[in-house]
């Protein structure tokens, strides 16, 4: 019975969302005036629309309140045995309708006949459950958050609706309507993850598990920076480097034993220092807040003590400020608004070894490796190309075959001798064998800038060789200005290869000083695969440099994406 | 430091004697040691402790110790960098793989400078300083190869409060809750009732997972008296009688749990640090090394726990049937690290240095006493770990012995059990025998196979790499220099015949010169394809008909790759070729179904179509490594964490009871995970549907709608006929494209078992080929296996050209 009544009241709020779209549909087409519209009955189904959608969804919730904000839902739940019977069932009575209304020669009742006594025989079958129809009921439970979510997109809709105004009065206000939807709906599911990503990157550690779903919106523990003499904190020189360091002694001959706190990679150590080079800093310490006589303070924790309770200095108000007060254990909380957490960035940098220079000299290597690739693709591409295109000489066709036929050859069949000969060189642990093979074309590229070479008019290259040009000259300043966008799509699909290159540095980068970005990525998903935040950090560096290119010259990437049939990929 | 006072200052001496005699330049050039594998870090102050030490005492030597990167012992590393003669100097190998590296040459033997230097130098480390199954286990070939550092053995760990939480029903099935359980059979009675689930099935709690902390086969094994190796090394014995009943007691222990895909998704929940799951009590027992201690201590410092020795089969408890004559009660799993120095290095006067340092007693009580230091500063306390060298393990526990009384326990216990640990059998295929136990392993939890049945296949495999190795001295050595003798000949003979012919041609001036500045042109390419394609492929083609790992020269093995591969070998080349027809089945259909729909919505003048574009096409410019990275937490197994899983978890288990999937963590889910992580990418590939459909003529829907077509009829009609080249073009480059993935199933390869996703349930062939050739040392198979994969591509792209004719609409015009 309560099942039932739930039931109905999902199907009450399920139409109700039906007709409040619908409403709105309406009102777009109000707002839009399509040709052929009437004017009064649009109205009309407006205010009808509303006032049962409005009506039915809070019944709907009316009926049956949930814990909080919850969509209802029910769905039978039925045995296979059910579903083929109700399914026969259907089937029977539209054939038996067709029947009806057909002409009284083509009437067959037997088709609707054998379909309602398949029915029947189903719901017969042996089932496990006895009950025929079980509902399962529950709710979407929706968070301020989700719901949030869900206004935005029904802003963004209405949005894209009234955008879509000039393209919907010619297609059909139903059909743009359907496909900005459709649209939408795929941007949220394709960027989820990207946001997923943004979002874990600035959590903190205690949001990353969560048993109420996924936390979207990240909040920051609040700190405060404040010079305690109890416990100081400096900033020295260690090795070349300015730390953050704890003081863990004063020595008598007036040096300091300082223990590092950041940089992490070294968090830890300890150094001497003379007591002129340190400077003491304050210190950012997190803020909590606890009730005293009735009235919220804020404030730092300067020691916790053994039973759990703990010493607090008030901040806020400031009429207490500079006062100390204990509070029993778990009377305080930290304060925590809403905020990025900009460190989980900083971190990452900080546990790179001090070889990797906060990461410069992964970006470092990724850019020589990316100028490398893409310059010696260009130039020998261009040239290879353009002795295919436009150049005679026996044997070209058998040659150009042979390279074609390159294309199909996988990477993995030359990769070991290919190493055996890097080693020959020497080269084994050096960035060479990563962008020495570009300078000598790719079969792909040459195939492709070939093809808009012959395009190029032959009066042109004629032109220029009357007036004395040499080949090289005529390639330079007759052909390659004609094929600039080819060579963007070459440079872009270089860059990404150079960029995403993962195999060439796991086989032959060693030692930090030569590892890309690529590789650096997934070593350090080895290595902090338990800190979610830093990760994600990490991983959004490393996409930033495509990102930035894929704003800037779209174009060129879609481009080259429908040149070479790879999707990019 | 005391003892070795006078040492450092005659150091000091000698080398201000030095210094002044040479000049600055003696300081100017100090000499770098490179270590791989120490660890330096926040958690180990002792490490920098010990490198400042040993540079105070060798001013002329500096440590560089490189920890991310190769620095964290991924075997493939270390073989590049001995192959390619850039090998650190000292390295922190674990012990059990020194044989199976140093039968390969890759490590140099030690006994020679232990000779010039015992008895000379008070730091020079002998065997009798060492426990013996410690120093056992650096020998192969009567020769040393490496200086034993850590001794970790196992015992048994458990939670207190948990087992008190159970007291009654403890009590009631006739258990003592204050004590752990002793015999395996206890063990699964404990587990039993000490397993807790949530009203949904899943685990909250799990009483013991059998390989969660750190057993694997190998300990029950031990315990069962199995060794995996006759005594000779010349038989694999992992199908023995007593190993397939530890395995039994694994699957056993498995089954309490409710499977091994269940235990497997609740341990992809699992955290560390202060989230450890021993330590918020979701799991009760569990059998771990003293490593763990360090980490107890400073996130569960209050965590009420006790230890045990590791339960034994009860038989051996009891002293009957086998082990009636058995005097060792309990008997646990030994291991550790050892410094060696690779072939090649090329500081070797200042490795050994380092080494003797690094191993000797000072060291180690240096590094104790910098890392207690630490802890204590930290309100933490400091637990050493355990070492192999007797003396400086004895040293240690007197002066650093920890006053809580539950660690004190653990370490006394672990000092216990060191003196029944059993080692691991030195092999030359101790790579392989780890890979293939866990298989084995894996194989009889999930229940895919009897423990006989999975230990049979894995010693089968085993025993081939043994035969193989045993096999290699009795083959002929395989000389590439015929080969590249003959090559040359017929390149030359090309070449002559080429300039014959085009002197044939009798070409004008002008043509001459243009013939000419071609071939200069073309020159690039040309000597690219040479050198990096075309002698490459001839290279290949002749190591796959060897027997080669690099190190030692290649031996002629005939067709023995190839015949392995359909043979001996078939199941896991099956299982990879396979993994690749179920990613293309699913994948490709699924790609171009995406990507053509978002194409179709986006084929109309629409508003907004730049914004549309960009997201669907940004996922598509994301590199494998880091999609792969992020999908791994978007598709985690944890509803808590993971984003698909939350949502799952708040919807579909919500109304219908249907728990999340494992994704990555479970075989079975591995390759949808892998299809998802496609599928976000193949909104690029609208592009080309874009381009495809612009391209269709208007005229075609004009005429099918006068006919009367809906859009729907003109869709399957028009559209989809006129798109067919695209379709094709798509899964040919798709089938392709699956053989050769790499880069994402790499982030999933286990660090340890080096298995490409759980069971290897995400193999490639391309994955495969490299697991051969830089896990295992096989480039011959390697070579092998990549001209299989090579035809495999070859062919099936001849044959979808031949079908596309057959199917594909081609414009009447072209």
């Amino acid at each position: 019975m309560k099942e039932g009544i739930h039931a109905l009241a999902a199907l009450m709020f399920w139409a109700g969302i039906v007709l409040g779209l619908r409403g709105l549909l309406l009102a777009a087409r109000l707002i839009f005036k399509p040709p052929g519209m009437d004017r009064h009955a649009t109205a009309v189904g407006l205010g009808w629309s509303m006032g049962l959608g409005g009506a039915g969804i809070l019944i709907g919730e009316g009926l049956f309140p949930p814990h909080g904000l919850g969509i209802p839902v029910a769905w039978p739940a039925l045995a296979v045995q059910v579903w083929l019977s109700v399914f026969c069932a259907i089937v029977a009575l539209v054939t038996f309708f067709q029947a009806v209304s057909g002409s009284r020669e083509s009437r067959r009742w037997l088709v609707p006949v054998l379909w309602a006594a398949a029915s029947a025989g189903c719901w017969l079958l042996p089932r496990a459950n006895p009950k025929p129809v079980e509902f399962l009921t529950g709710h979407i439970f929706m968070s301020p958050s989700s719901l949030g979510a869900v206004a935005t997109l029904a802003v963004a809709a209405v949005t894209a609706i009234s955008l879509a105004s000039r393209s919907a009065r010619a297609k059909g206000i139903v059909a743009t309507v359907a496909t900005q939807l459709g649209l939408l709906v795929g941007c949220v599911v394709f960027g989820l993850p990207f946001l997923f990503l943004l979002v874990t990157s600035f959590k903190e550690d205690q949001d990353m598990s969560s048993p109420h779903g996924i936390v979207w919106i990240p909040r920051v523990k609040q700190t405060a920076p404040v010079l305690d003499p109890e416990s100081p904190y400096y900033e020295a020189p260690y090795k070349g480097m300015t730390v953050q360091a704890d003081l863990e002694k004063a020595n008598p001959d007036g040096t300091l034993t300082l223990r590092i706190a950041h940089p992490l990679y070294f968090g830890g150590f300890t150094f001497n220092v003379p007591k002129a080079q340190a400077k003491q800093i304050p210190r950012d310490m997190e803020l909590v807040t606890a009730k005293l006589d009735g009235q919220d303070v804020e404030g730092v924790i300067f020691q916790k003590l053994p039973d759990g309770s703990q010493d607090v200095e008030i901040l806020k108000p400031v009429s207490m400020k500079g006062q100390r007060h204990t509070f029993a254990p778990k009377t305080t909380a930290f304060v925590r608004p809403m905020s990025l957490r900009w460190k989980n960035y900083v971190e990452a940098l900080e546990y790179l070894p001090p070889e990797a220079d906060y990461g410069w000299v992964y970006l470092r290597n990724t850019l020589w490796l990316v100028v490398m690739n893409v310059l010696g693709t260009l130039v020998s591409c261009s040239l290879v190309a353009y002795a295919f295109a436009r150049l005679r000489f026996p044997g070209r066709d058998v040659l150009f075959k042979i390279m074609l036929s390159t294309m199909m050859l996988p990477a993995a069949v030359t990769l070991l001798p290919q190493f055996l000969i890097f080693r020959s060189f020497g080269w084994i642990d050096s960035l060479k064998p990563m962008w020495v093979t570009a300078w000598f074309g790719s079969a792909f590229m040459v195939f492709m800038l070939r093809q808009f070479f012959e395009q190029v008019p032959y009066e042109l290259e004629d032109a220029a060789k009357i007036d004395g040009c040499s080949y090289l000259r005529s390639l330079w300043s007759v052909m390659l200005p004609q094929v600039k966008p080819a060579l963007a799509v070459i440079a872009i699909m270089t860059f990404m290869g150079a960029w995403n290159n993962f195999m060439g540095p796991l086989v032959y980068s060693s030692s930090p000083e030569t590892l890309p970005i690529s590789y650096a990525v997934q070593l350090f998903n080895g290595d902090r695969n338990t800190e979610p935040g830093l990760l994600m950090a990490f991983v959004t560096m490393s996409l930033v440099p495509v990102v930035a290119l894929f704003a800037f010259a779209q174009r060129f990437f879609i481009e080259g994406a429908s040149l070479s049939g790879f999707g990019g990929r | 430091m005391l003892c070795i006072g006078h040492n450092e200052s005659a150091l000091r001496f000698l080398s201000l004697f030095l210094a002044t005699t040479l000049g600055t330049a003696a300081f100017a050039e100090k000499s770098i040691v490179n270590v791989w594998g120490l660890t330096p870090g926040p958690d180990s102050k002792g490490q920098e402790a010990v490198i400042s030490a040993f540079e105070r005492l060798n001013p002329d030597l500096k440590i560089k110790s490189t920890k991310m990167g190769a620095g964290d012992m991924n075997p493939q590393k270390l073989l590049t960098a001995i192959v390619g003669k850039v090998p650190p100097d000292v390295i922190a190998q674990d012990r059990f793989s020194l044989s199976d590296w140093a039968s390969r040459g890759a490590f140099r033997p030690l006994d020679d400078l232990i000779a010039r230097d015992r008895g000379k130098d008070p730091l020079c480390p002998v065997p009798e300083q060492y426990y013996a199954p410690a120093w056992k286990e650096t020998q192969y070939d009567g020769k040393t190869y490496g200086i034993p550092s850590g001794a970790d053995d196992r015992i048994l760990y458990w939670n207190r409060t948990i087992f008190q939480r159970h007291a009654e029903e403890l009590r009631e099935a006739g258990l003592d809750p204050t004590r752990p359980p002793r015999t395996w059979s206890e063990t699964l009675a404990y587990a039993k009732i000490l397993t807790e689930r949530d009203k949904r099935g899943n685990l909250v709690t799990a009483g013991f997972i059998p390989n969660w902390g750190n057993s694997w086969l190998y300990l029950f094994a031990f315990q069962m008296d199995a060794s995996f190796m006759s005594a000779d090394g010349t038989r694999c014995t992992l199908d023995s009688p007593q190993a397939e009943t530890a395995l039994q007691f694994m699957v056993d222990g498995y089954k309490i749990l409710g499977g091994y895909d269940r235990a497997q998704q609740f341990q992809s929940g699992f955290l560390s640090n202060e989230n450890d799951p021993f330590i918020l009590g979701k799991v009760a027992m569990k059998i771990d090394g003293d490593w763990i201690l360090s980490s107890l201590s400073r996130y569960g410092p209050d965590l009420d726990f006790g230890v045990g020795p590791p339960p034994v089969p009860d038989d051996r408890y009891y002293h009957r049937g086998a082990f009636a004559d058995d005097k060792d009660t309990f008997v646990t799993w030994i291991g550790g690290y050892s410094y060696a120095i690779p072939t090649g290095a090329k500081n070797l006067d200042g490795a050994w240095r380092f080494i003797k340092f690094l191993a000797s007693k000072e060291a180690r009580l240096t590094e104790a006493k910098a890392q207690a230091n630490y802890d204590r500063s930290r309100g933490r306390e400091y637990v050493p770990r355990i070492q192999a060298n007797r003396e400086a393990n004895l040293a240690l526990l007197e002066q650093f012995s920890p006053k809580n009384p539950n660690f004190a326990a653990a370490l006394a216990m672990h000092v216990k059990l060191a003196d029944v640990g059993r080692i691991r059998p030195p092999t030359v295929v101790g790579q392989t025998l780890w890979s293939k136990h866990v298989e084995a392993l894996e194989a009889a939890c999930k229940l895919e196979k009897t423990p006989k049945q999975a230990l049979l296949d894995s010693q089968a495999a085993v025993q081939r790499e043994l035969d193989a190795d045993l096999e290699y001295s009795h083959l002929k050595p395989f000389s590439f220099g015929p080969p590249t003798f003959g090559c040359c000949a017929l390149g030359l003979g090309l070449l002559g015949w080429s300039v014959w012919s085009f002197r044939r041609k009798k070409l004008g001036r002008l043509a001459r010169s243009e013939a000419f500045w071609a071939y200069l042109l073309i020159s690039p390419w040309a000597i690219g394809f040479l050198v990096f394609t075309l002698g490459p492929m001839i290279a290949s083609i002749f190591m796959s008909f060897t027997q080669y790992n690099v190190l030692s020269e290649p031996r002629a093995v005939g067709l023995g790759n190839y015949t392995d591969m359909f043979g001996a070998d078939r199941e896991s080349v099956l299982k990879a070729f396979g993994n690749v027809f179920y990613l293309t089945g699913i994948g490709v259909p699924l790609g171009i179904v995406t990507g053509l729909s978002v194409a179709l919505l986006l084929n109309t003048s629409i508003r907004g179509i730049r914004f549309y574009r960009t997201v669907f096409y940004m996922p598509a410019i994301v590199p494998a490594i880091a999609s792969a990275v992020l999908w791994s937490w978007v598709l985690s197994g944890d509803p808590n964490k993971g984003l698909i899983n939350s949502l799952w978890q708040e919807t579909i288990t919500n109304w219908t009871h249907v728990a999340p999937p494992g994704w990555f963590q479970v075989a079975d889910w591995s390759k949808p995970g892998l299809i998802l992580m496609g599928v976000w990418g193949a909104g690029g590939g609208m592009i080309l549907w874009l381009a495809g459909l612009k391209g269709v003529p208007g005229q075609l829907y004009e005429a099918a709608h006068i006919d009367g077509a809906n859009a729907w009829q003109q869709f399957w009609k028009v559209t989809l006929p006129m798109l067919s080249p695209i379709v094709f073009f798509n899964c040919v480059t798709g089938l392709i494209g699956a053989i050769q993935i790499f880069d994402q199933v790499y982030v999933f390869m286990g660090p340890d078992t080096g298995l490409a996703g759980p069971s290897n349930s995400m193999l490639t062939p391309v994955v495969y080929l490299f697991q051969q050739a830089f896990r295992f040392f096989k480039l011959g198979y390697a070579s092998a296996l990549a001209w299989f994969v090579f035809i495999v591509i070859l062919a099936l792209t001849l044959l979808q050209f031949r079908l596309s004719k057959k199917w594909v609409y081609v414009e009447a015009d072209k």
